[in-house]
């Protein structure tokens, strides 16, 4: 079953390679993402059964990363077809480069061998590259470079990063997940120490942590907002379920104090920098971005805490997404209405379209962590870690950049949707499957924020415990 | 022994100023590190050896050098004109790294049986002096030459790994290097048209054209 989640969107895929009209890639596309809903979703009811030796192997941890992303490509995909009923170019090599994604994507929940994880991380950001260039033209390809080199540098130290794990795990002679976590106390704790330190190097340039984020504001603000929702929600997220991994074998080794201070130390840090940048930011897409480091930053903030912190952290992943798909999802339908996400050409969108300015100031609600966003609590649980630990640094830092971010956004969102009015450059017209799909997210984020099923919390908690090393 | 001419090859790249040159002395890089694994097990070499040793020859010896002349073949200029560092300082630069590494490897102790001493630090080098070329060149085609030689440094330390990765693994990471070359290239070549597309238009883009 594992392997037929690989191997659909691989095939389809190449599919999307053929002559064939736009419209039908589109669909196949929201076709293949919706297949892809249906068995992830069964899956909630029983786990599969490990394949390929246990190479691949469904755990809850892989779960969460795994449905979150199902549903960022359903959402993403519904957004498509309205979305490519006012744009020119092909979409053959877009909608291939997506649907790989969702392969990799796929392969790299359920990848149970550190080696194979390095390989199925690795080419999420391959494939996503080409994504970011869709609109070729100068600022697409700069952008593309500097994700490109920065990720790929990145990924290499995280490989340098697994070969040191493969020297501590010497005694075990192998990097299967499961042996390695079962024959922990085998492990060279100095090599260990090294090997973590490389891979969290590694895997937080992926995941744009402070100070490898440069990366982000400028890709997030160049490619279009369907792609960015998958890199923010989903392709960064990746990354962090290789950081809880690596957390789950260093609470099996008894290193967790040294790996925390770290997380710790980093997430601060993410936290801090997006503040100081996110004032003088004039357009949207940039300042969605700086949001999206802080929220990396809470991220690996909560998974450093430990207790209460794993939870909120495992449950921010969750909500992070949901809110990507709202805030990044909105900001491309503004772009594509305006043909720009800069303040001076986008103001006043309340007149002409008022559906998407009250989405857009949602959209801030959510990406700031207001009630009743599922967000609030995730961010309070990650902040009380902090309290109960008595960090009392970190509160200081943690509440200071959300109320700086909160300001931020705030003040160019706020324009745009009242400002005094400029004209847009397409019809004056909401579009019904891009209002959709937006919709959709904005529901479900409320939904968990005020009710969370039980079921959802129960495999959140078999993560949190996998994590901490006692499941 | 091939070891160290894996570091020498990597000195010579970074004072090489031709691009094609460069890629050149990048290929045989990877071809002496085919045959590390040869040397290393010389006394019960395994199919597993040799499959190795023939996909490293053929991706990173031939594929790669041949993607990286193509995503060149319009550039006008084909030497590195503006370096940030001198070529003679670069390349003390690059021995005080390479002492570097040999100094810090020495507290580096492989648990077990190691084929060779020189192993770790080389590779340490390696890496190091690709590290140094992405950092000091500024053409697009020269980052990727010093991804690579990282990547080779990285992937000479994978040698003396052999039995902890599957094979199906080894593949996977250098079938993932090619394919991050050929994208690389392939943005590089979108650079270069636009770039010749707007010449002499805007200034911050001559900037950006410049630096391939």
């Amino acid at each position: 079953m594992l392997a037929l989640l690989i191997i659909i969107p691989f095939i389809s895929a190449l599919a999307m390679f053929l002559p064939v009209r736009k419209i039908f890639r589109l669909k196949l596309l929201c076709g293949v993402s919706l297949l892809h809903l249906i068995i992830t979703a069964s899956f909630w009811r029983t786990l599969p059964a490990s394949e390929f030796n246990g190479y691949l192997v469904l755990d809850a941890l892989g779960l969460i990363l795994l449905s979150i992303n199902s549903v960022l490509f359903l959402a993403v995909s519904v957004f498509m077809l309205g979305y490519f009923q006012h744009e020119q170019r092909r979409n053959k090599v877009l909608t291939a480069c997506l649907c790989f994604l969702l392969s990799t994507i796929t392969l790299v929940s359920v990848s149970y061998h550190l080696g194979l994880l390095w390989v199925a991380v690795e080419t999420t950001t391959l494939f996503s590259a080409p994504l970011i260039s869709f609109h070729r033209n100068q600022q697409t390809l700069e952008a593309t470079w500097k994700y490109l080199l920065v990720c790929s540098v990145g990924i290499a130290l995280a490989l340098m990063g697994t070969f040191f794990m493969a020297i501590a795990a010497h005694n075990v002679q192998t990097l299967s997940l499961p042996v390695i976590l079962s024959n922990a106390a085998l492990l060279s704790k100095d090599w260990l120490k090294i090997s973590v330190i490389f891979l969290f190097v590694g895997y937080g340039c992926k995941m744009g942590l402070a100070p490898t984020h440069t990366w982000k504001p400028e890709a997030y603000g160049q490619a279009t907002g369907m792609v960015v929702v998958l890199m923010a929600g989903g392709l960064t997220q990746c990354s962090f379920l290789a950081l809880a991994r690596v957390a789950q074998i260093c609470s099996k080794a008894g290193i967790t104090d040294f790996y925390s201070s770290i997380l710790i130390f980093s997430g601060v840090l993410s936290l801090a920098v997006p503040a100081l940048f996110i004032l003088g930011e004039r357009s949207l897409k940039r300042a969605f971005a700086f949001s999206s480091i802080e929220h990396m930053g809470l991220l690996v903030l909560g998974l450093g805490l430990g207790g209460i912190g794993i939870f909120g952290a495992l449950f921010h992943m969750i909500n992070n997404a949901i809110a990507k798909i709202i805030m990044f999802l909105t900001a491309g339908s503004i772009a594509q209405k305006y043909g720009s996400s800069r303040i001076e050409d986008v103001r006043g969108i309340i007149r002409y379209y008022p559906v998407t300015g009250i989405f857009l100031i949602l959209a801030f609600f959510a990406g700031t962590g207001m009630f009743p966003f599922a967000t609030f609590h995730s961010e309070l649980m990650i902040l009380n870690s902090a309290v109960s630990t008595q960090h009392w640094i970190i509160v200081g830092v943690g509440l200071a950049a959300i109320c700086v971010m909160f300001i931020g956004t705030g003040r160019i969102v706020l324009d745009m949707v009242y400002g005094p009015t400029t004209e847009p450059v397409l019809e004056k017209k909401e579009n019904f499957f891009m209002n959709v799909s937006i919709l959709a997210g904005i529901v479900v984020l409320m939904i968990i924020g005020l009710w969370m099923p039980a079921h959802l919390e129960k495999v959140i908690r078999a993560a949190a415990l996998l994590v901490a090393g006692k499941g | 022994m091939s070891c160290i001419l894996v570091v020498f090859f990597a000195l010579m790249i970074l004072a090489a100023y031709r691009l094609s040159g460069m890629i050149q002395i990048f290929a045989i890089q990877s071809f002496v590190l085919g045959f590390v694994p040869f040397f290393m097990h010389a006394d019960h070499l395994g199919l597993r050896d040799v499959a190795l040793a023939v996909g490293t020859m053929i991706l990173k010896g031939a594929l790669v050098p041949y993607i990286l002349f193509w995503a060149i073949r319009h550039v006008s200029m084909r030497s590195e004109v503006k370096p940030l560092i001198g070529f003679g300082m670069s390349v003390i630069c690059g021995a005080v790294l390479i002492a570097g590494a040999f100094w810090v490897s020495s507290s580096l102790k492989l648990p077990g049986k190691v084929a060779s001493d020189l192993l770790i630090p080389c590779s340490l080098s390696t890496v190091l002096l690709g590290f140094l070329l992405m950092v000091i060149r500024t053409k697009a085609v020269t980052q990727v030459l010093g991804y690579l030689v990282m990547e080779n440094g990285i992937f000479l330390f994978a040698l003396s790994l052999f039995d902890v990765m599957p094979i199906l693994i080894e593949m996977g990471i250098l079938l993932d290097i090619f394919v991050a070359v050929f994208i690389m290239a392939i943005v590089v070549n979108h650079i270069n048209e636009e770039f010749e597309k707007t010449q002499g238009l805007d200034k911050r883009w001559a900037k950006m054209g410049e630096s391939l």
